[in-house]
This record gives structure tokens, C-alpha cells and sequence, in this order.
């Protein structure tokens, strides 16, 4: 008797430790069930494919593990590091100098500057690299030109470049990512106080030495931040190296899954994430560490230097940098494009191409609308450490290549709904998972200005949660959902290895067909598409511009 | 009747150790406006919030209209309560101009008429178009009021409505948002820091420190005879000075001499006790009994603020008192007082 009557009060006594410590972990204020569920459903579809890759390659076959660290992986290793290194490095040098000469000195123009050398952001590297290749390449512009020409043949030999090389490849990169680096050390310059210089200038240094030992190691963090934009972005390109055939993890990874050595491309996966999450560790470190308080009162515009005789060759490199990261990628697509035009390129195969295009891009924007909304409301509205976990796991697949998404979704998908596998809708999941945070930065950044004061203004005039939510938080925040959507949408169109990898047969997209017309050195085709890419991704410049 | 009752409530934060509203118990009566008065940090708004329904207490009953909104086994949300809420911020809809944000929640089937006559109430006529951020701090505060009214609520709570408001327009607004409840015929609780605040536009004032409730009065019975030493010290500025209660058990000994103590707690003859004598209790008087000089004065317009050492016993004392502003004193001058008898009281003292 007197155990039966202990066991239901003892039951309650749990029930109430477990109401009370769910309560706690909420600092009192638990979400509704509703939002909590969608939210956790949205992080799990979120890092599932990554996760199923992990355990693929833990059930990988010995022999295939043996083989690919004897010989493959320290190759591309060697690889994808030595281009990483050498592209992070060069886009520092170029990034720095153009943001001083730009922000500090009278370089001619130097307000339109400012615009101008960020615009490479609008041209996906990719396409950088075909319109290279339609110059410096073995059927290339320039090679006729030097052919034709007997002084050249004479005098240097037959035609030097070879655009299928190391140094070509990492030129590509370094033309298309440098504005990183520029952009994220112009703003960290324009906030650095004169003070310090005039104190150095005190001391009795020279300009050229204030530069060296005040300024620099001041513009630290902001290079460190830029720097490993360059090397997270390198580490992670696919089109950009495949076009030009040079051969990283996300190429390899690539072709081994082409080839149906499923084996091998978990383990070269998994190397991959590595890599990525060493550079994200690093970025955190630096980022808790390495920022400088620059006393924020008396803060002053510091003075111009003049560049006096410098200021041609000045004016020449920027001019220079210019002309090779967009007008020369520029009027290569224009003039492809025209000559397209008149060719027929414009026909209804390609609309067809477009239209592809925009329904995955354009669902997939929608959607990713919808999806940032409850798990911003509730990272913002109910902070606790498992909203937390829920926001940082929606990260996971912007911070891995498209290929290692790709990869985990086809492993998920093949195996278990085999429905969906072979729709275009695994393209749609796919740029949820790879740009879902876009469309949540630009939501969170929004809502973090309505007060939570306004919520509950709504609630105590009749209103339950999920009607705040629709009649009070959306109309507030709906601008900024919009922004981050067409941020999505824009994205979505660029991307290349996730849609190479998961589009059903004969589902082509404009960046497929870049891809495939540029490897078969159709121009007059990849031009028009590649155009209207870069035309659609100068919709969200202003934005990107704002934000660094 | 009462619209609100507070039972024995009482409120922990998780994470936290001592509760942030320790067993309170108060009630209300309808049409009144309270105000509940104390130090940033004391429990106040935690309290208007368990009112609200935006925190849950995790002892106690809390009724509203006679029908149990939070205790043990019940649990009303905020939208079912009925309760209309003035932020400090004011908690404007930015993307609603004034009528719709008074009308925000309306169901009845006079709407547009309910809010013009809201409208009217709260002196808006012609901004009806208008949207928050098109409004002066004032405007704002009185959508914020209207908007809380328009349902008709069995209680108003109001979050330190004027600490947004500088100095002019708050005096203003007091008085007018005192005015607008009672022609509503609202229930009223605020909540504020401010002991001017207080005075001006409560029924009733609930000082509260620490989480607990210190005294429940008019402004007047708080403000002449506080019951301890954290309320004398905390309206208003104050002397506190120990005695023992007289012979006839309507005055004091204390180092000032003999003084007048009508609200002596009922302690009889004999007794040691801590007294509070506001600075307005000193009157000066060419034949008062105390004498001292001044130390320091402020002129603040409305009166001066002289510290005044008076040689008591073996050891000197220095007092607050209030000057009527056209005096002229300096520092140094020899001066008699007597005491006025209303407001002096004897406080228990914290120990």
C-alpha cells in the first residue's frame, strides 16, 4: 500500500523538476510548442545532410581511407592549401594598398573609386574565369593576336600563357575576391583616429614608418577578417577552379561522386570540413582577440596624404586593377552576347534555361522567407541557450562548399526519400540549406529593432502570440525579409555545384549552361547567360555595401 | 469593490537567488489610481508585469475583478486579462497611424465611434493620419494612454509613463494624464521612481524596497508620517533624530529639546524612539527654542536648502531645513527655529 501511494507523488515531484528546469532554461519565458517544433525541424533539415556525410565516412571502406591518405588527399592538400595561401595572400596586398590610396591619400577620383573597386563582388568568379579563358585561353583572343603577329613570334617565342595553370587560376580568384579584403579594410580605416598618427608624427616618425608601426598593425583585425573571407571563399570554389581545370577538394569531391565512388567522396569530404571548420575556428579566435579599442571621443578625420609624384603610377595600378576585374570581364560577356544575339542564341531553348533559373531561385527565396521568420522571432524573443544552438545549427550549411551539401543531401535523399531525389526540388532544399542565414541576417537585424515592448503592447489589447506575430512583428520587419529573400534569390542564381550535382536529367540552369557551353568553348551560348547572372546580382550590391 | 487583488504573491527569477517581489499582498478599489513607488531594481515593474500576465508568480493568488487570474492551478494569458498597458517607451505600432493604433484590438461593433470618442478624450483631433514617429514625445504618451482605454479595461497599468518626458511637459502631463483616467473612470496603477510623480497624481501610494512593501498610504500620510526609515528617507529629504516620548505622549526629547510628536505609534511615556522631521517642519522664528548657525544653503527658488549646526548637549548636530526663498541668509548667520508639528512622526527603524 504505501508503495503505491509513493509512486504517483513521486511522479508529480519529477514532473514538476522537469516543468521547473524547462522553465529555467527559457529565463522563464518558454515558447509556444508551434514554434518551438518548426524551428527545431528547420535546424535539423539544416545540418542533417552534413551529418550523414560524417557517418558516411566513418562507414567508408578501409581500403578506400588507406589509398586516398598515402597519395590523394596530401596532394590536395598541397593543392587547395597552395592556392588558398598564395590567392589570401595577394588580395591582402591589393586589398590594403587600393583601400589607403582610396580612403587616405588625393588620388584622382578617389570618390568614385570607392564604388567602383568594390563592383567584382557582382561578377561570381566563375564567370571571371570563362571570360579568361575566352582571352588568354588555347583558342583564346590573345593567342591569335600573338600568332599573327611574326615580331612577337620572333622576339619571345611562341604564346607564353597558359590559362589552365596555377598562377592563372589564382590570378582568376584574386581579381574576383579581392573587394573582401578592400571593402572590410576600407571600413576599418575610415574609423581610425588621426590621434594616434599625430602621436607617432610626435615621436618623430615618417609618414612611411607611422604606416608601418601605427597604422598597419591598427588595420590587424580588419585584414585578419577580410583575409579569411578570400580563404574560406577559396577553399570552398568549385566553378572557378573547374573551369580552369585545376583540381582542389571541391573538384575532386566532385568528379569522384560523378564517377559513383561514393566511398571516396565522404573521406575527401570530411578532410574538407575540416579544413573549412579550421579557418571558422581561427575567424572566432581572431575575432574575440584580436580587436583594438580605439578610444571612440575625440575622434577625428585624419588628414590626406599627397602622393605628389606618385600619384600616375597610383592612378595606373588602380586603373589597372580595374580594368582587369571588370571592364575587361565585361566587354568580353557584351561582346560574346551580341555576337549570340545575332547568332540566335536568344532562342526559346534558353528562356527555357532562365526560366529554370528563376522558378528554383525564385521558390527558394519565398521559402527562405518564411523559414527565417520563426527562428529569428525565437532566437530574439526567447534567448536561452537552445535557441542559440537552433540559430547556430542553420548555419552549418553557409559555412560549408556547396559540394559537401550536395554531397550529404544525395547520400539522405538516395537513401531514404527516394521521391524527391530526382526533382528539381532537391536544387530548392539545397539553396535553403547553403543561404537560408542570408535571409535570417537580414530578418534578425530588423527585428532586433522592434522592442519586445511592442509584442507585449499587442498582447495585453487581445492579441495571442501567433496573431503578434502576423498582425504587429511581420508588417514591421516584412521590408527586411523581402531584402534578405532577394539576397537568396541572387545567390540562388549563382550558385553552380549544388545545382550541377543534384539537377535532374535535363533540367539545365543559366549557371549550368555557363559551366558546360565554357568547358566546350561555345561562348556565343554562355555569354548571354553568364551576362544576365552578373545583371541579376547587381541588385543586392547597395545592400552588401552597406553592410561591411 | 476591488479591481485588483494581490494575495500573498510572490516572484523569483530563475538564476536568481532572492525573489524580486517577495510576498505581496494589496488591494485596489475601482476607480482608483495607485502608484507603486521605489528604487530602480525594488519589484515595482515586476509586479505591474505579474499583474499583466507577462511573468507568472510562482506563489500567490493574483485576482482581477474578483475572478482569479494567476495562482497555483490557473493561468489567464495577457491577451484574455482585459488589462490596458502604457509603456515607458511608449510601445507604439510604427506601421499604424493614431487611429489605428487606438483601435489596435477594438471588437466591438461601435468602433469607429469608440475611437473617435478615445481620440477626443486624449486631445488628438486632427492627427488621426498620423504615425508614431510623426509625433512629439507628449502626442505619443497620449495614443499610448488612448490606446489602453479604448477596451474599456478593468485596470490601466502604467510603466514610469513620464521618465521619457522633459521636465516642462512631464508637470504638464501628469496633470493631464490624471484627468483623462478619471474622466474614463479607469483603475490606475503606476509604476515610478519618481516621488514627485507620485505625489502628484495618486489615490493611494505603495512605496516598495527590496521586494517587499515598506507602506500603503495617501501622499499625504506618506509623505508626513513615514512609517520607517527607508520611506522618510526616500520621499522627500528628511532628519532622523532619536528621543524618548514626552510626559502627555504628544511630544519627544531629543537633542533639539522638547518637540511636538503627534504620530507616535501609540508608544507611551518613556520609550526610546527614532524620530523623522522633514525640513519644511522648521520654521524660522526670532523666538524659537533651537538655535544654530548656518553651514551651507542652496538657493533653489522654491525655498532654500540651509544646513543648520545646532549645539545639543555635548555634541553638535547638523539639520536640513527649508527657508522661505525671500529670506537672505549666509553662511555663518545665528538663527532660532521652532518646530511645526506636521511632519514629525516616529519611524521603526531598519535594523
Amino acid at each position: 500500500m504505501k508503495v503505491k501511494g509513493d509512486t504517483p507523488n513521486k511522479k508529480l515531484k519529477f514532473r514538476h523538476f522537469i516543468r521547473r528546469g524547462w522553465i529555467d532554461l527559457w529565463k522563464g519565458n518558454p515558447p509556444g510548442p508551434f514554434l518551438l517544433s518548426i524551428s527545431i525541424a528547420i535546424a535539423l533539415v539544416m545540418t542533417i545532410p552534413i551529418l550523414y556525410i560524417v557517418r558516411q565516412s566513418f562507414r567508408a571502406n578501409i581500403n578506400d581511407w588507406i589509398r586516398l591518405v598515402d597519395n590523394r588527399i596530401p596532394e590536395l592538400l598541397w593543392n587547395t592549401l597552395s592556392l588558398t595561401l598564395s590567392v589570401t595572400i595577394v588580395t591582402i596586398i591589393l586589398g590594403v594598398s587600393l583601400a589607403w590610396l582610396v580612403h587616405r591619400t588625393d588620388l584622382p577620383g578617389k570618390k568614385y573609386w570607392k564604388w567602383l573597386l568594390a563592383t567584382p563582388l557582382v561578377i561570381p568568379p566563375y564567370i571571371g574565369a570563362v571570360t579568361y579563358i575566352i582571352i588568354f585561353g588555347r583558342s583564346g583572343w590573345l593567342r591569335e593576336l600573338w600568332n599573327s603577329s611574326s615580331f612577337l613570334l620572333s622576339s619571345i617565342g611562341s604564346y607564353p600563357f597558359d590559362v589552365y595553370s596555377f598562377s592563372a587560376v589564382s590570378l582568376v580568384l584574386i581579381m574576383f575576391t579581392y573587394p573582401y579584403v578592400f571593402l572590410i579594410v576600407s571600413a576599418g580605416i575610415k574609423k581610425m583616429n588621426r590621434n594616434y598618427e599625430e602621436a607617432a608624427k610626435s615621436l618623430g616618425m615618417s609618414a612611411w614608418e607611422t604606416f608601418w608601426k601605427v597604422n598597419l598593425p591598427l588595420l590587424r583585425p580588419a585584414i585578419g577578417a577580410g583575409a579569411l573571407l578570400v580563404a574560406l571563399y577559396v577553399i570552398s570554389d568549385f566553378g572557378a577552379i573547374a573551369t580552369m581545370r585545376y583540381v582542389t577538394f571541391t573538384a575532386a569531391i566532385y568528379f569522384q561522386r560523378a564517377s559513383f565512388n561514393m566511398s571516396s567522396a565522404s573521406i575527401l569530404s570530411i578532410v574538407l570540413i575540416l579544413l573549412t571548420l579550421t579557418i571558422l575556428a581561427i575567424e572566432s579566435k581572431t575575432k574575440k582577440h584580436n580587436k583594438y579599442l580605439q578610444t571612440a571621443n575625440s575622434q577625428r578625420k585624419p588628414n590626406t596624404l599627397e602622393l605628389g609624384k606618385l600619384k600616375i603610377p597610383a592612378l595606373v595600378y588602380t586603373s589597372l586593377v580595374f580594368f582587369a576585374s571588370v571592364i575587361l570581364p565585361l566587354a568580353v560577356l557584351i561582346f560574346w552576347s551580341l555576337n549570340g544575339l545575332r547568332m540566335g542564341a536568344i532562342d526559346s531553348r534558353f528562356l527555357g534555361f532562365a526560366f529554370n533559373s528563376l522558378k528554383v531561385a525564385g521558390i527558394a527565396a519565398v521559402i527562405s522567407m518564411l523559414l527565417a521568420i520563426p527562428i529569428v522571432y525565437l532566437k530574439s524573443r526567447y534567448p536561452s541557450m537552445m535557441s542559440k544552438v537552433i540559430d547556430k545549427l542553420s548555419y552549418t550549411g553557409y559555412a560549408l562548399p556547396g559540394v559537401i551539401v550536395a554531397l550529404g543531401m544525395i547520400f539522405v535523399f538516395n537513401n531514404h526519400i527516394q521521391f524527391i531525389y530526382g526533382t528539381y526540388f532537391m536544387i530548392i532544399i539545397a539553396f535553403l540549406i547553403r543561404f537560408l542565414p542570408q535571409a535570417m541576417q537580414a530578418s534578425e537585424s530588423s527585428l532586433s529593432q522592434v522592442s519586445p515592448r511592442i509584442d507585449e503592447a499587442a498582447r495585453s489589447l487581445g492579441y495571442a502570440p501567433w496573431k503578434v506575430m502576423l498582425k504587429v512583428i511581420l508588417p514591421n520587419i516584412f521590408p527586411a525579409v523581402f531584402a534578405g529573400g532577394s539576397l537568396v534569390f541572387v545567390s540562388a542564381i549563382k550558385e553552380l555545384p549544388a545545382t550541377l550535382m543534384l539537377r535532374p536529367p535535363g533540367f539545365d540552369t543559366l549557371a549550368v549552361r555557363v559551366y558546360f557551353e565554357a568547358s566546350e568553348a561555345i561562348y556565343h551560348l554562355a555569354a548571354p547567360a553568364a551576362l544576365l547572372i552578373v545583371l541579376v546580382s547587381i541588385i543586392p550590391l547597395r545592400y552588401m555595401l552597406s553592410k561591411y | 469593490m476591488n479591481a485588483i487583488e494581490l494575495k500573498n504573491v510572490t516572484k523569483t527569477y530563475p538564476g536568481s537567488t532572492t525573489p524580486a517581489v517577495n510576498d505581496f499582498s494589496l488591494e485596489l478599489e475601482k476607480g482608483s489610481i495607485t502608484t507603486l513607488l521605489g528604487p530602480s531594481g525594488c519589484g515595482k515593474s515586476t509586479t505591474l508585469r505579474l499583474i499583466a500576465g507577462f511573468e507568472k508568480a510562482e506563489e500567490g493568488t493574483i485576482l482581477l475583478d474578483n475572478k482569479v487570474v494567476s495562482d497555483k492551478y490557473n493561468w489567464v494569458p495577457p491577451e484574455k486579462r482585459g488589462i490596458g498597458m502604457v509603456f515607458q517607451d511608449y510601445a507604439l505600432f510604427p506601421h499604424l497611424n493614431v487611429y489605428k493604433n487606438i483601435g489596435f484590438g477594438y471588437k466591438g461593433s461601435d468602433k469607429d465611434q469608440r475611437i473617435k470618442k478615445i481620440i477626443d478624450l486624449v486631445n488628438l483631433e486632427g492627427f488621426e493620419n498620423r504615425y508614431p514617429s510623426e509625433l512629439s514625445g507628449g502626442q505619443q504618451q497620449r495614443v499610448a494612454l488612448g490606446r489602453a482605454l479604448t477596451n474599456r479595461p478593468v485596470l490601466v497599468l502604467l510603466d514610469e509613463p513620464f521618465s521619457n518626458l522633459d521636465a516642462d511637459l512631464r508637470v504638464h502631463m501628469r496633470m493631464e494624464v490624471q484627468q483623462i483616467i478619471k474622466e474614463a473612470g479607469a483603475t490606475a496603477i503606476f509604476v515610478s521612481h519618481d516621488q514627485k510623480d507620485a505625489l502628484a497624481i495618486s489615490d493611494k501610494i505603495v512605496v516598495i524596497n527590496n521586494g517587499k512593501i515598506q507602506q500603503v498610504g495617501s501622499p499625504r500620510v506618506i509623505y508626513q508620517f513615514p512609517s520607517n526609515d527607508f520611506v522618510a528617507r526616500f520621499v522627500g529629504q528628511t532628519n532622523i533624530i532619536q528621543g524618548v516620548i514626552g510626559e502627555d505622549e504628544y511630544t519627544a526629547e531629543t537633542p533639539l529639546g522638547m518637540i511636538p510628536c503627534y504620530h507616535n505609534h501609540g508608544h507611551k511615556t518613556g520609550t526610546p524612539v527614532t524620530i523623522s522631521i522633514r525640513p519644511d517642519s522648521f520654521e524660522l522664528d526670532p523666538n524659537g527654542s533651537i538655535e544654530g548657525t548656518i553651514v551651507s544653503s542652496i538657493y533653489t527658488g522654491e525655498s532654500i536648502d540651509a544646513k543648520v549646526k545646532v549645539e545639543a548637549e555635548n555634541k553638535p548636530i547638523t539639520i536640513l531645513t527649508h527657508i522661505h526663498p525671500e529670506k537672505v541668509v549666509t553662511n555663518g548667520d545665528k538663527v532660532n527655529f521652532k518646530v511645526l508639528p506636521n511632519f514629525v512622526a516616529v519611524i521603526k527603524s531598519d535594523s
